[in-house]
């Protein structure tokens, strides 16, 4: 019976068709371009639509406080979590596909853990900042409505923030969450792997 | 440093860590493409402190292992289970079957053992996944007991 199996030999003899050098470059350069329209649209309609509001701001002239307030205030969630967007797009390039395996999985792992942190905490921030702007923003219009207008204007303005609150809000950050949840447990699967051995740290500087 | 001499050096090898990692054709040819990718961007940066090959490998098997996330945050349609196991029909049994038994493997085992098989040194095996060279002799030790065990009972055909 046969006991040394030369696996090493078996190993090699896998064969792949190397694509050709050309087509490398080309997804290269189809890879570049489309990593910077996935990140241009997100900023450019959320840009937009700030642009739009301040438009609405200088051209109808709000007498009163409140609406300009209301108006800084949905500005400034769109704006925020705009940056986070960004800074989140950033980090994930920061991590360094040269650390060795485990020092990589750590930082992944630590990343994704603070981005279901940071997501949830950033949605409701800008769920919350865009009610309270909106609210602040309709006082000075519904102000010039009869009582019963402005009621049924606040009432479905209300109702419509309380679906999203209550409704879409929790839904998406569900979604979001178990996605997360599942990157997570699959890290420490991996992590898990490591022996919990200090002297470890010496193979990897 | 020649991108395209890399490219043409290192494909092949790059490659079978992949292959031994996914044991699917078709994900390992992009795996392996997605690595150069990341050399071609990264190479800049790249300081002789290291072996070339090493900071290569050790890209390599990081896309591996990151897999599971781009494929979480990409949102790929989940393929149909009988095209999974794609492989080469032209491709021998006991290739197959050795592929196969890595790829059954835990995921750091399936790294150490591929690395093993492109005769990288233990040494530099420790410092691409960050383990003990103790802890890479012994698991490697264990590996190939296991797989040769594995051959034996499918039939000793090979």
């Amino acid at each position: 019976m046969e006991t040394n199996i030369d696996l090493k030999n078996i190993w090699q003899q896998q064969k792949s068709e190397q694509p050709d050098f050309k087509e490398l470059l080309e997804k290269l350069s189809r890879y570049k371009k489309s990593n910077l329209r996935k990140l241009a649209f997100t900023n450019i309609i959320l840009l937009l639509t700030c642009a739009f509001i301040l438009f609405i701001w200088f051209y109808f002239q709000p007498q009163l406080v409140t609406t300009k307030i209301g108006i800084v205030i949905c500005v400034l969630g769109m704006l925020i979590y705009l940056l986070f967007y960004n800074k989140f797009s950033r980090n994930l390039k920061t991590i360094d596909s040269t650390d060795s395996n485990h020092e990589y999985i750590q930082n992944l792992n630590a990343l994704v853990v603070k981005q279901r942190f940071m997501q949830t905490t950033m949605f409701s921030l800008y769920f919350a900042m865009l009610s309270i702007g909106l609210s602040l923003y309709f006082i000075e219009y519904t102000l010039m409505m009869s009582l019963f207008w402005a009621c049924f204007t606040y009432l479905m303005t209300f109702t419509w923030l309380a679906i999203n609150w209550l409704y879409f809000r929790p839904r998406v950050i569900k979604k979001q969450r178990a996605k997360l949840d599942e990157l997570i447990s699959a890290f420490n699967h991996l992590n898990a792997q490591w022996p919990e051995d200090k002297n470890n740290n010496d193979a990897q500087a | 440093m020649d991108f395209e001499k890399l490219y043409k050096t290192y494909w092949q090898r790059i490659f079978r860590v992949c292959m031994g990692y996914v044991n699917n054709y078709s994900l390992a040819q992009d795996l392996t493409q997605e690595t150069f990718i990341i050399v071609w961007k990264q190479l800049p940066k790249f300081r002789n402190e290291s072996n070339i090959g090493t900071w290569i490998f050790r890209i390599a098997s990081n896309n591996c292992l990151r897999h599971i996330e781009v494929e979480n945050r990409m949102k790929k349609t989940t393929l149909p289970i009988d095209l999974k196991q794609e492989t080469l029909v032209s491709v021998e049994p006991k290739i197959q079957f050795l592929y196969k038994c890595i790829s059954e493997l835990k995921e750091i085992d399936r790294i150490v053992i591929s690395l093993e098989l492109e005769e990288i040194k233990q040494s530099e095996i420790a410092k691409i996944v960050g383990l003990s060279e103790v802890n890479v002799r012994v698991k490697i030790h264990r590996i190939k007991e296991k797989l040769t065990q594995k051959f034996k009972d499918h039939g000793n055909q090979y």
